[in-house]
């Protein structure tokens, strides 16, 4: 497609110069969507959510992808699924997780014997839920940040973390491309998904 | 078209909020909620005993039937002869004869031009005169002495009048008929000042201040949806465990709190005694313009309830046996809203002199001269029509476009320009320089609390008068289109059947509305359906049995103050949608538009007005033969 040339003539004519076409198109405008927004009940063009209303919460707006405090998921069994892999901690920038590994005795490998993330470093940048391989630590709590009165309060430990975390069904290793079809449907104002 | 909810769902709703039920035991509120069935019984009976017999004024057209207009005359010391229309509303020729005046005070009045035997074909009409002399009902004289004598209550001191009645009586094809004559003195303490305080308190508690208040909610509301924003929400009352946003309307409420306890602020070098005075300087004109505004045509005390003719109503409208709807009937009226709209200028210039802020000046500065600009060609476009309608009185040019058609027809041009400067009279957008959020604050910069608040309000009233003016002038007043609204009633049982249908399926649209939309207005939206059912079942009881034009005058008249309320709050929307819509002038593009649009353009429609009307306008007036002077043949 090539840059084309459009001529705009800036001569005035008549209906111009008298306005009246110009504001009667103007106040149509402005009237359909006063009427489309009056006369329909829940105000059918107004994006506004209603934060603070009785009934509103205003999580439910949030995006899909928002990165809130972490959490730990769990096993069915109940017990955590991190195996230890240093894999968040590793990559964190912050440098604000700290793990501890031990041994299960049993069939899984490793499991951890702490799990402590700063929340006063981190970054929420969110690498160490794309870092980890078995789908234990998510931020999907959709809790901001909390402020404390103590800097020791502000640090999660492994009790913090799993309090929040529920139970993940996740294939250990990844499911694969098939895991998105498990993830309920996105509010697609917010999203950018590409399907 | 949402879907209405069935009867049981509307019966279980209703039945949950009846005050004998458990969960409602302890809110003392419930037993309001009976008022709401109540209500509408009662609308059903009132508007069914005012249908009295629908068939009856059907069938009394057929045959004899001879109307009098005005059905009662009344004369007074000033008025002192009267004319009487006879007209033939039945569908066969009549004689009218035997004209005698009876009753305890005959003596005291007379039928000037003595009639004999006359027959009227349908459609014809016949006039005469009738006289009364004040004299003798002056007391106290022989004459007067032995009715005295019969009422001992009346004691009348020398040179008061007393009240006279008699009756004209004549047959009509055989049938014996009358017309009362009645002879009534009043100080103009009872015909002047009362009907003037009770219509100001009627038209400015009753409408302009409500309405105004309601617009400051309204400009915010409706701005907001314009915009796809949701608007004032948030103020609510709870009583009863029920919390009542009502859509933000009791933001009126809140803002006139918050206004009243902010601080009351004078800069410290501002003239005080002028800066005090500035917000009443520009809150009583604002008011003050009401006055010539009719709200209605006349009403007629004593005839409430009876069905009456345009004369009737034209003799209440002179202040005999009633009152016109006006709160000061001035001949030159609009001349008056032009003296006191152009004092409003002295509130703006005021306020922004005595503020001591250069900002408040430079607004003055630009009111000023801004009202100036534009009052010319306010009052050149209604030049235009004065040349059609010939008469400056609000009153009577309503009653001239509902003779011929309404000014937006004959002068198109003239209420576009009109209520172009009328808007930039109220400076508000487009023509808000004076304000002019983003570059100065404008004349009211250093005002706050309820000093604004006057400001604030004056202006909303302005808003209200001008709809109310331009309603006057172009839009018929308190009339509807075509005359489908008489002095008697509908013009026809299909414009009855047209105007109920259309009511009552807007008020049922409303009210499921209403009922779909919130749980706490639930019961005040089946109301509203309930009324609008009312509406739409009269309509159907019309189809069938030709009720509706003959209405009673008191349902007459506040429909026709229904009407004219409805016209004025529309045009208030639509100035809001114009001051939601349009950008700000520059300030000599207005003067441009003023000067070199407005007042040009109002000087062609003059000429071009001026030259129309005297090119319809027939020469002389035909002479009427001597035939016909008394007896008309049917009006077209």
């Amino acid at each position: 497609m090539t840059i084309g040339v459009k001529k705009v003539s800036l001569t005035r004519t008549f209906s111009d110069q008298v306005f009246l076409p110009a504001i009667l198109q103007g106040l149509a405008t402005t009237a359909r969507h006063f009427f489309a927004n009056a006369l329909s009940p829940g105000q059918k063009n107004v994006d506004t959510i209603r934060y603070g209303e009785p009934g509103v919460d205003v999580k439910d707006y949030y995006p899909e992808r928002f990165r809130g405090v972490h959490r730990l998921m769990h096993r069915e069994d109940g017990s955590v699924r991190c195996v230890a892999c240093m894999c968040c901690s590793t990559i964190c920038p912050a440098r604000c997780i700290a793990i501890e590994a031990e041994d299960r005795h049993d069939s899984h490998e490793k499991a951890p014997k702490s799990f402590v993330i700063d929340e006063l470093k981190c970054i929420v940048c969110g690498l160490c839920v794309e870092a980890c391989p078995c789908d234990a630590i998510r931020m999907d709590t959709k809790q901001h940040m909390f402020a404390t009165e103590q800097r020791p309060d502000a640090v999660l430990h492994k009790v913090d973390l799993m309090r929040e975390g529920g139970l993940s069904v996740a294939t250990q290793g990844g499911a694969g491309p098939e895991y998105r079809a498990q993830l309920p449907k996105a509010d697609p104002r917010f999203t950018h998904d590409p399907r | 078209m949402p879907e209405f909810p069935s009867l049981r769902r509307i019966v279980h709703a209703l039945a949950a909020r009846m005050p004998w039920q458990e969960s409602n035991r302890r809110a003392p509120w419930a037993w309001v909620s009976l008022l709401g069935p109540l209500f509408g019984f009662a609308c059903l009976i009132v508007l069914f005993t005012a249908c009295g017999d629908p068939a009856a004024g059907r069938d009394a057209t057929q045959g004899v039937r001879i109307e009098a207009r005005p059905t009662r005359l009344v004369l007074d010391p000033q008025t002192t002869t009267g004319k009487i229309e006879l007209v033939n509303v039945g569908d066969r020729a009549a004689a009218v004869a035997d004209f005698r005046i009876q009753g305890s005070d005959w003596a005291s009045f007379s039928i000037v031009d003595p009639l004999s035997r006359r027959t009227l074909r349908p459609g014809q009409s016949l006039t005469f005169t009738v006289a009364v002399d004040p004299e003798s009902l002056r007391g106290p004289s022989a004459s007067v002495e032995s009715v005295v004598a019969d009422e001992p209550g009346v004691a009348l001191e020398r040179g008061e009048y007393r009240d006279g009645a008699a009756t004209l009586q004549f047959s009509a094809g055989g049938q014996p008929q009358s017309v009362p004559l009645l002879f009534q003195y009043r100080s103009w303490v009872w015909t002047q000042l009362l009907p003037a305080l009770v219509k100001v308190h009627v038209l400015a508690l009753g409408f302009v201040l409500p309405l105004a208040a309601l617009l400051t909610w309204l400009e915010r509301k409706q701005s907001a949806l314009m915009q796809d924003r949701v608007g004032p929400n948030m103020a609510r009352v709870s009583f009863g465990g029920v919390t009542l946003r009502l859509w933000g309307l009791l933001h009126i409420i809140t803002d006139g709190i918050k206004m009243l306890f902010k601080e009351d602020f004078i800069p410290r070098r501002a003239h005080r005694v002028l800066y005090g005075l500035a917000p009443l300087l520009a809150l009583a004109p604002a008011m003050t313009v009401f006055a010539i505004v009719p709200f209605g045509d006349a009403l007629c005390y004593e005839q409430l309830f009876q069905v009456t003719t345009q004369a009737d109503i034209d003799q209440c409208a002179t202040g005999r046996g009633g009152t016109p709807l006006q709160v000061a009937r001035i001949d030159v009226g609009l001349l008056f809203y032009f003296a006191i709209a152009s004092l409003a200028t002295y509130g703006t210039t005021l306020a922004g002199w005595a503020s001591y802020n250069k900002w408040a000046v430079l607004g003055a500065l630009r009111a000023s001269a801004q009202m100036i600009s534009y009052e010319v060609a306010l009052g050149l476009t209604v030049v235009g029509a004065l040349l059609v309608y010939g008469s400056l009185e609000p009153h009577a040019l309503v009653r001239a476009q509902m003779d011929s058609s309404w000014g937006i027809l004959l002068q198109p041009v003239a209420f576009i320009l009109f209520l172009t400067a009328a808007i930039a009279e109220t400076k508000r957008a487009p023509f808000d320089l004076p304000e002019g959020e983003s570059e100065i604050i404008g004349y009211f910069i250093e005002y706050s609390g309820m000093r604004f608040g006057l400001f604030y309000l004056s202006e909303f009233m302005e808003v209200v008068f001008v709809s109310a003016i331009v309603t006057t002038l172009f839009l018929g007043g308190w009339a509807l289109p075509f005359g489908a609204l008489g002095a008697s009633g509908f013009s026809s049982a299909a414009v009855a059947q047209l105007c109920l249908a259309t009511a009552g399926i807007v008020l049922l649209f409303v009210g499921i509305r209403l009922v779909r939309s919130n749980p706490a207005v639930r019961m005040f939206g089946v109301v509203v359906a309930i009324v609008g059912g009312i509406h739409l079942g009269l309509a159907v009881v019309s189809l069938f049995t030709g009720w509706g034009t003959q209405l009673p005058h008191l349902a007459v008249v506040l429909l026709g103050m229904v009407i004219w309320g409805v016209k004025v709050v529309v045009l208030c929307w639509v100035q809001l949608l114009i001051r939601w819509t349009l950008p700000r002038f520059r300030y000599d593009q207005l003067m441009n538009l003023g000067w070199k649009g407005l007042l040009p353009l109002s000087v062609a429609n003059i000429v071009l007005t001026a030259l129309v009307v005297y090119a319809l306008t027939p020469t002389a007036p035909p002479a009427p033969s001597q035939d016909d002077a008394h007896t008309q043949g049917p009006k077209e």
